[in-house]
């Protein structure tokens, strides 16, 4: 694939995730401060919810877009990164974290929309997500810096597993 | 003139030992990565306020004072992590346009933010004049792109 090879389209691609990592972080961050307590005491929940959500679909769509493009770019060495996989998981817990929040803690936000500190279920939620929005920047950050690459060896055969590694342990 | 300073921040302790790790660059980037959305939601949300979206029926003053620590604190996050990313590249960074780009805009969005900006919100000032509120979020919003069009590009450089 020529992207990875081309003068400015991969860094300006990269960029483009970056940015919207920033503004989707940002604003989701400020509505799981929400939900801990922490910022906007005053302004109900769900009007948090109505007003800045949308701006994180938006600019998650963005990013996911432009990170399929980075995958595509360099495919099978990407497969095999094991901060990679970590993303991967991460963004799936991320989700789910938020299909359970939005199934059921937030159903009933109408009994908690104006609490300084919402209840607990929606405390934990937002304490989750930003657990794992995190871990998913850190993991997507060290996909550049795979020290664990299987052309890198030695590796132990439990890194050798988990990074999906197909060449041949370089220790036998 | 300033090159042998460069060259001594990079010759550092700190630096060389940030050079010598495969691991240590990535993860205080992680950290400054992490700060830079927290600071990216902290001025996005006053600035889309100012413009008309976000939480409309909040005033901005209201929404800038929830957001002003998490600004803050994000600052200092990005700074402190910031100065050792740059400890470990000095030499780099004094050869590099987008790093001298990062730095005038940083100044430039930190003095912006924290005397007219602060000035037109604290003042209530975008409620009298909805297109000053407008305008300070525009200028407000192009420094600190400034400043992450910078930061990403000193690494492609």
């Amino acid at each position: 694939m020529r992207l990875h090879e081309s003068h400015y389209a991969y860094p300006l691609i990269e960029s483009v995730h970056v940015w919207c990592m920033a503004a989707f972080f940002g604003l989701a961050l400020l509505f799981d401060l929400r939900l801990l307590g922490w910022t906007m005491r005053r302004v109900p929940v769900s009007e948090m919810s109505r007003r800045l959500l949308p701006w994180t679909v938006v600019a998650f769509v963005v990013m996911v877009l432009s990170g399929s493009l980075l995958l595509f770019a360099i495919p099978l060495r990407t497969y095999q990164n094991i901060f990679f996989r970590t993303k991967m998981l991460m963004l799936a817990l991320a989700g789910l974290n938020v299909w359970i929040f939005s199934s059921r803690v937030y159903r009933r936000v109408e009994t908690w929309d104006l609490d300084a500190l919402p209840p607990r279920a929606a405390r934990v939620a937002g304490a989750l997500s930003i657990a794992l929005w995190i871990a998913v920047i850190v993991s997507g950050r060290m996909i550049a810096y795979n020290w664990f690459d299987c052309d890198t060896q030695p590796h132990s055969a439990i890194i050798r597993s988990l990074a999906g590694c197909t060449t041949p342990d370089s220790r036998n | 003139m300033l090159l042998p300073f460069f060259s001594w921040c990079e010759h550092s302790w700190i630096g060389q030992t940030i050079q010598g790790s495969v691991w240590l660059f990535p993860v205080i980037e992680s950290i400054h990565l992490v700060g830079l959305g927290v600071i990216a939601g902290a001025v996005l949300i006053v600035d889309m306020r100012l413009l008309g979206f976000g939480l409309r029926s909040q005033s901005a003053e209201e929404v800038a004072a929830n957001a002003r620590p998490w600004m803050i604190g994000s600052l200092v996050l990005m700074v402190a992590s910031g100065i050792l990313l740059f400890l470990s590249e000095a030499t780099k960074c004094y050869y590099s346009f987008p790093f001298w780009f990062k730095m005038s805009s940083l100044a430039l969005a930190i003095v912006f933010t924290f005397t007219l900006k602060r000035r037109v919100i604290r003042q209530n000032l975008d409620q009298r004049y909805p297109l000053l509120g407008k305008a300070t979020a525009i200028v407000s919003l192009g420094l600190w792109f400034g400043v992450a069009w910078g930061g990403r590009w000193i690494g492609f450089s």
